[in-house]
Parts: structure tokens; C-alpha cells; sequence
């Protein structure tokens, strides 16, 4: 019976599994392959050159002009971004879900949240290119750029060096269109975990004069920690990302001079000018940094489950 | 008595049970993943010579009635050229099926084919996302074209057509081989300059005069600017753009000899006092306001689209420009070229950067790669060149050809033909940039960024690039050219 079972639940695996072997797993094998070697993309014949590639990446000024500062770029987002994205929205979750006056014992979000919950999510809907334009658009550094335009008729004139072309700001202003566009969805993900919450927590919270404030900390958060973990890992992979956004937005495709480099960047620029296998061994840089992300982040916040 | 209930978590069946037995057939996986690699790798040599026959009307011995895969790049020369080129090539094969393919994204589409040995037989290698020649050539993935060079030309089969090219374009679409010997391996196929473009129409309007040297500009972008015009505008975002600029006020400044010392990655090629006093001519252009605020961030079409606007009146650019913009470009904008003009104490002062561009190339495992060096004589005659003149308005690599040329019609294009001619002797190139994109795209090209917005100095510029092209050629992994 149980061997039937086994055989029964298998053969619905086999597929699933075996696609994602094809496709996830065999390609990030043969990319650990393929980064010691000198393989160009366009030729078969290729030498083994072991760890030549990684030690370029680091120590030669033509390819650690690339590296490094993307490995700066990206701990930076890493740290940052997750942190704002996840604060605002747990913030509008509340204000949307809990943080209204409420009348009586009924617990409701602010004067038009049902209104602020759709609009909020509308970035979510364009695409990542898209999103990239626009905000390119926005920011565009002669005086046909919408900021440079808002700022003329308020009075404070356009800014001299640009936006996207000022390196000191680049950076922080591709974080900012990235925030932009996920704060709509873990705004929904967080008012869905706060609405499983039950009512009768929160009526007891207020009955003992908890403040909105206090009732965040002590109750909501607390409760809601599974999926703020689970945010902060998704938010974690978004950041090692960044890719189209740089691409698209800014000068140089990295920045005025790499101060906007990522490292998907950098393995697309060394795709295109015929160097596959170094692109790979910056894969496997890769590679070991979400994996470093991911263990110390499961670490530092496990907790126990509560049920309720 | 047996029990028949059985839990429902199956017992054996737990998810550790099914871990243990997926890692074991992981395991069987692992020698698969040894075959998979095989996928990259192998395949057989192949790409014999092509024996030329002594026959004018079929050189190459291109069988007549194999077909033939041409691959177009459908850039600012667009495509229908090679339709027209098509109909040449069938009245000397017309059993031969040509099919011309229109490819923007060259690498995502020709990477592969190039992997597996099945790339077409003539390739228009050009755009954002081309193949670089050079690790094509170094791979024998290219076809010698030195047969094309020995061939009669299609109209004249007394004349070779090594002997109606313009001089410098063997050379530029040379490289060295595994053995030492350079040959030669992509015709470009386009003549073109670069300098400053500018409306004769605004300039009459404003009773400007075009400047003849340097210190003249100076004086007129102090005018331009009273006058309400932004003296100076160009695109940020590619830096690529700034190069003909610098290069060619230190080619006129200090002679032909600066470029090649630069090109052959000579020590202190950069700290020549040629090459300094160019990138302070630069960097002066931002110091004195003279460009149109917010440029460093501007892309070409916005960039362009200002200058169209006469929002400026100068844009550093090639001579697609007039193509690329016709749509918003009226005739009576009157565009004129003019190459940047030379510094107080140029020995060189007429020199232009000016030169082939757009590679063809014939791939050494396609199926009929005498049809493809068949192509390339097509797209030299008279007829071919009429047909690229016509749609693409550049003038051809063959010596003073203006066939089909809309001269009448394109100001811009009869501004810059006319610099060619009286110019022509003194044309050059910088090869740095292609030879070594490492270079060109990753310290050259963010130095020059800097340099225009001033974040950096002239001197911080030379050091930069010194330092760059010292990494490169003290670089072993990296195949050095000389010229």
C-alpha cells in the first residue's frame, strides 16, 4: 500500500522535478563548470583555466573596476532597501487595516483606506522596464524633465550635475524607484497576514488603553513576524537584483563612471563582450553571497511559531 | 489482528524519506551533468579556402545553385538596401535562393549559431549587441577575405578591387592571427566622419561665423551664449560619443603619430602635451558654461533632438546623424559639418576622424561562404553602392564613389562628402577603443563622462587613461594589435 503511495506521488513529481532539474539546478551547475574556464560564448573550444577568473575579478584593475564597486552597490541595497520597503508597509498595512479612530469596538484603518489599498498597489501592475522609463523620464537632467520642471515653476531651478548623472545620488535614486514599485505589494501581503490576526487581541489591547503606537510594537508586529521574515528574504533577492532598473535608468548602463553597478550588470557586460566564463564566475560570486544572505538571515530570525 | 487504518502521514513516505532518495539520484545526475557540458564543446573543424577561379563573372566558384543567408543588421542604414543588392546577386545566380534575415539582437540570435556551428554565410556584425570581431577572429570563426581583395571587381574585371577601396580600410579590418600574420577579415563598408554638426540656418539667422581654430570657437560660444543658444550640447549616457572630439583635437594638435603611440599601448603615450592640452580644451567647455545644462544625462535621440530644436548649436556626432534624425530635421535646417577646429600650435590641422565603419563578415563555417564573398563584391559595384547610397545616404568604401548619393536632398550628407574630399588625405582613426573594449568601454569612456562634467581634471583624466592602458598592456590574456 504505502509503496503504491509512494509510486503514485512520484509520478506526479517526476515531471515538475525533472523541468526544474533542466532549468534551475543544471544551468547553475554548469555555470560552476563553465566559470573555470576561458569559454567566450561563441566558441566551442575552450581550456580549462581553474580559478584564473575569480582571481582577475578581484585583484585586475580592468575587471575589478567592475566587481567591486558592484559588490558595494548591491550589500548597500541589501541592507537598505529591504529595511524602508518593509517599514512602510508594515506602517500603511496598519494605518490601512487598524490605525483608524475607531467607534465603539470596531477596529477599521483611516478615512479612505479602501481607496489607498488599490492605489498604492498600482505600480505592482507595470512592468519593471516600464517603471524604469517613467522614472527616467522623471528624472531626465535637462529642463524637459518632470522634476527639473516642478522645481522650475516652484523656484528652486533645476539641478546643475542631473539627477541620474550625479554619481554621488545615482545610486540612492535607483533605490528610491525600487521602493516605489514594491511597497504597493508587501502593503497587501502585510493587511492580509493583520487581517488573520483576530479582532478579539486588538479589542483587548484597547481595553487595556494600549496606544496605536504601542499596539503596533507589542501586538501586531509580533504576530506578524513569519511573514516579515518571509518579505525580507523576497526583498533580499530583489535587491541583489537591481538589474533592469540600472540598466534601463541610468548613464553608462552603470552609472556616470560604475557608481550605479550591479552585479547582474556586470555579468550581462561580460555576456555581451564575448567573455562567458567570467560572467559565470561572477554568477557563482553571486551565488555565494544569497547563500551567505539567506543562512545568516534564517539564523538571526528564527523564533517559535505562534499559533493562534 | 491487523489494524487497518493507516496513518495519514505514510509512514515511510516522509519528506526526509524522499530527500534521501532524490540526493541519491542527484548523485546519478552528476556524470549526466559531464554529458550536458558536451553541449558546449566539440565539433569538428571545418572552413576549407576558397579557391579562386580565374573567372571574372564567378571569382570564387560560388555554386550556382546553392542559397545564401545574408544577416542584416537593421540600424540607422536600415534594411532595404540588401533587398535591392539581392536582385544584383541573382542576375549573376539566379537559380540561387537568397534570404536576407533582419536581426537586431545579434548576439541573443547569432551567439548560439556561432556555438554550434551554424552561423549564416555573410553577417552585417554591427549594433548594441554585436559579436566583437576580434573574439570571433581569434576563435577562426571568420573567413580570410583576402580572395575578395585579389577578385575583379563585378563591373570592371581589369580592375582589382584592392585597388578601388579607400587607403586605411584594409587595415582597419585587419587583425592579427594565432601565427603572427594579420589578415584580413571584416570589410567595412561605409566611409563616414565624425565632427560637429550645426545648422547654417540658425547661423545665418544669428549672423554667427563658422570658427576656423580653436580660439575663434571660444569667441563665438561667448556669443552663441549671449544669444540666448546653449553653444555646446551631447549625449551623456554614451560616453563613446566625446571620443572623435578629444581624439581629434590631439591627432591636429600633435600629429598622427600621437594616435598610434596611443593605439600601440606605448608607455606615456597619454602624457604627451597633445593629448593634455586637448582634454583641457575639454574640460573647459563645462568651466565656461558653454553646454546645454543637463547633457551628461541626456541619451542621443534627446541629446539630438534638443540640437534639432536649436536649442544648441553644436552636437559631437557621427555622420548618421541626418538619417537618424530625418524625421524631425526639415532641408531648411541646412545641417553642416564641420570637424572640431584645431588648437593654437597644430601641426596636423586638417586631419579628420574619418574612416570605414559597419563590418561584414564572411563566418568560416557557413554553408556557402563563397556566395557571401560573392555579396561583398556585389555590394562594391556600381549597382550595389547605388542601391546603399540611395537608402542609407553614406558614402561607400570605394574611392570617390557617390553613386545614388541624395546629395541635392541632404545637406548634411553633401557638407560631410565635401570635407572627405578636400580632407581626405589626412583621415585617421583611433583603434584603441575597438581593439580593446575593456579600454574603451570601462576606463576611456567613464574618464571622458567625467572629464565633460568636470568631476574630473584634465590631469585626473590622463592619469586615469595612462593607467588604464598600462593594466591592459601589461595584461597577458589579452591579445595585443599593433599598427
Amino acid at each position: 500500500m504505502k509503496q503504491r503511495k509512494g509510486l503514485f506521488i512520484t509520478s506526479f513529481l517526476v515531471l515538475p522535478v525533472a523541468l526544474y532539474a533542466v532549468m534551475v539546478i543544471s544551468p547553475f551547475l554548469q555555470a560552476f563548470y563553465y566559470s573555470m574556464t576561458n569559454w567566450t560564448g561563441t566558441n566551442p573550444d575552450y581550456k580549462f583555466v581553474g580559478l584564473d577568473n575569480f582571481k582577475r575579478l578581484f585583484t585586475n584593475e580592468l575587471y575589478s573596476v567592475y566587481l567591486i564597486p558592484a559588490l558595494k552597490h548591491n550589500a548597500f541595497l541589501l541592507i537598505a532597501m529591504p529595511v524602508i520597503v518593509i517599514a512602510l508597509a508594515l506602517f500603511f498595512a496598519f494605518m490601512l487595516n487598524v490605525g483608524g479612530r475607531s467607534r465603539g469596538s470596531r477596529i477599521r484603518g483611516v478615512g479612505g483606506s479602501k481607496f489607498y489599498k488599490i492605489v498604492f498597489f498600482f505600480p505592482q501592475v507595470l512592468s519593471v522596464t516600464v517603471v524604469g522609463v517613467l522614472w527616467g523620464a522623471i528624472f531626465r537632467s535637462d529642463e524637459y524633465g518632470f522634476l527639473n520642471s516642478v522645481l522650475a515653476i516652484v523656484g528652486i531651478g533645476t539641478k546643475p550635475s542631473g539627477w541620474l548623472s550625479d554619481p554621488d545620488i545615482v545610486l540612492l535614486l535607483v533605490m528610491l524607484v525600487m521602493i516605489w514599485s514594491s511597497v504597493g505589494f508587501y502593503l497587501v501581503y502585510f493587511s492580509a497576514a493583520m487581517s488573520s490576526i483576530p479582532t478579539e487581541i486588538y479589542e483587548a489591547s484597547m481595553l487595556d488603553g494600549a496606544s496605536r503606537v504601542q499596539t503596533f510594537f507589542k501586538v501586531t508586529l509580533p504576530l506578524l513576524f513569519e511573514s516579515v521574515q518571509t518579505a525580507w528574504i523576497y526583498l533580499g533577492i530583489i535587491a541583489l537584483d537591481a538589474f533592469a532598473l540600472v540598466f534601463v535608468m541610468t548613464p553608462e548602463q552603470g552609472g556616470p563612471n560604475h557608481s550605479s553597478e550591479v552585479l547582474g550588470g556586470v555579468m550581462y557586460h561580460y555576456f555581451s563582450s564575448s567573455k562567458a566564463a567570467v560572467a559565470c564566475a561572477v554568477g557563482v560570486v553571486l551565488f555565494f553571497f544569497t547563500l551567505t544572505l539567506v543562512m545568516v538571515s534564517l539564523r538571526a530570525t528564527r523564533r517559535e511559531r505562534v499559533e493562534y | 489482528m491487523a489494524s487497518e487504518s493507516t496513518p495519514v502521514e505514510g509512514g515511510d513516505l516522509t519528506r526526509r524519506s524522499v530527500l534521501k532518495t532524490s540526493a541519491a539520484l542527484g548523485l546519478l545526475a552528476v556524470p549526466a551533468i559531464g554529458l550536458l557540458s558536451a553541449c558546449a564543446s566539440g565539433g569538428d573543424d571545418s572552413g576549407d579556402d576558397i579557391e579562386t577561379t580565374g573567372d571574372a563573372k564567378n571569382p570564387f566558384g560560388v555554386d550556382p545553385k546553392k542559397p545564401l543567408e545574408v544577416v542584416i543588421f537593421p540600424g540607422g542604414f536600415g534594411k532595404d538596401y540588401a533587398e535591392k543588392q539581392k536582385v544584383v546577386y541573382n542576375e549573376g545566380f539566379p537559380e540561387a535562393v537568397v534570404t536576407i534575415n533582419a536581426i537586431e539582437d545579434l548576439r541573443a540570435e547569432l551567439a548560439p549559431r556561432f556555438q554550434g556551428k551554424t552561423p549564416p554565410d555573410i553577417l552585417q556584425n554591427e549594433g548594441a549587441n554585436k559579436i566583437p570581431h576580434g573574439e570571433l577572429v581569434a576563435n577562426n570563426q571568420y573567413h580570410d577575405l583576402q580572395p575578395l581583395l585579389d577578385a575583379p571587381t563585378l563591373d570592371d574585371p581589369n580592375v582589382k578591387i584592392k585597388d578601388v577601396l579607400y587607403p586605411g580600410v584594409v587595415e582597419s579590418g585587419s587583425f592579427k592571427t594565432a601565427d603572427g600574420t594579420s589578415k584580413f577579415f571584416v570589410l567595412k563598408y561605409t566611409y563616414s566622419m565624425w565632427g560637429l554638426w550645426y545648422s547654417q540656418q540658425l547661423f545665418d539667422e544669428k549672423k554667427w561665423t563658422v570658427p576656423t581654430t580653436w580660439a575663434e570657437l571660444m569667441t563665438l560660444c561667448a556669443q552663441i551664449k549671449q544669444d540666448g543658444v546653449a553653444p555646446f550640447t551631447y549625449t551623456g549616457v554614451h560616453t563613446y560619443y566625446i571620443r572623435d572630439m578629444f581624439i581629434t583635437l590631439a591627432c591636429r594638435h600633435g600629429g598622427a603619430d600621437v594616435v598610434k603611440n596611443i593605439d600601440n599601448l606605448e608607455p606615456d603615450a597619454w602624457s604627451h602635451p597633445s593629448v593634455l592640452a586637448a582634454a583641457e580644451a575639454l574640460y573647459s567647455l563645462k568651466k565656461q558654461g558653454f553646454i546645454l545644462e543637463g547633457s551628461e544625462g541626456l541619451d542621443h535621440r534627446q541629446s539630438q533632438a534638443r540640437w534639432v530644436k536649436q536649442d544648441a548649436a553644436f552636437i559631437p556626432v557621427g555622420g548618421w546623424l541626418e538619417n537618424e534624425e530625418k524625421d524631425i530635421l526639415k532641408k531648411e535646417f541646412e545641417m553642416r559639418l564641420m570637424a572640431v577646429p584645431p588648437l593654437d600650435g597644430s601641426v596636423n590641422p586638417q586631419a579628420i576622424n574619418a574612416g570605414a565603419g559597419e563590418g561584414y563578415a564572411v563566418p568560416a563555417d557557413g554553408k556557402n561562404p563563397q556566395g557571401g564573398l560573392e555579396w561583398l563584391r556585389v555590394m562594391l559595384s556600381v549597382k550595389g553602392r547605388e542601391a546603399f547610397g540611395a537608402d542609407a545616404g553614406t558614402p561607400t568604401v570605394v574611392k570617390g564613389a557617390k553613386e545614388g548619393l541624395p546629395l541635392e536632398e541632404k545637406p548634411g550628407l553633401k557638407s560631410m562628402v565635401g570635407l572627405l574630399e578636400s580632407n581626405g588625405n589626412f583621415a585617421f582613426q583611433a583603434m584603441i577603443g575597438d581593439w580593446y573594449p575593456q579600454f574603451g568601454d570601462g576606463i576611456w569612456g567613464p574618464a571622458l563622462g567625467e572629464l565633460m562634467s568636470n568631476a574630473k581634471t584634465a590631469a585626473e583624466f590622463v592619469e586615469a587613461c595612462q593607467k588604464g592602458a598600462d593594466a591592459i598592456a601589461s595584461d597577458d590574456s589579452i591579445e595585443k594589435q599593433k599598427r
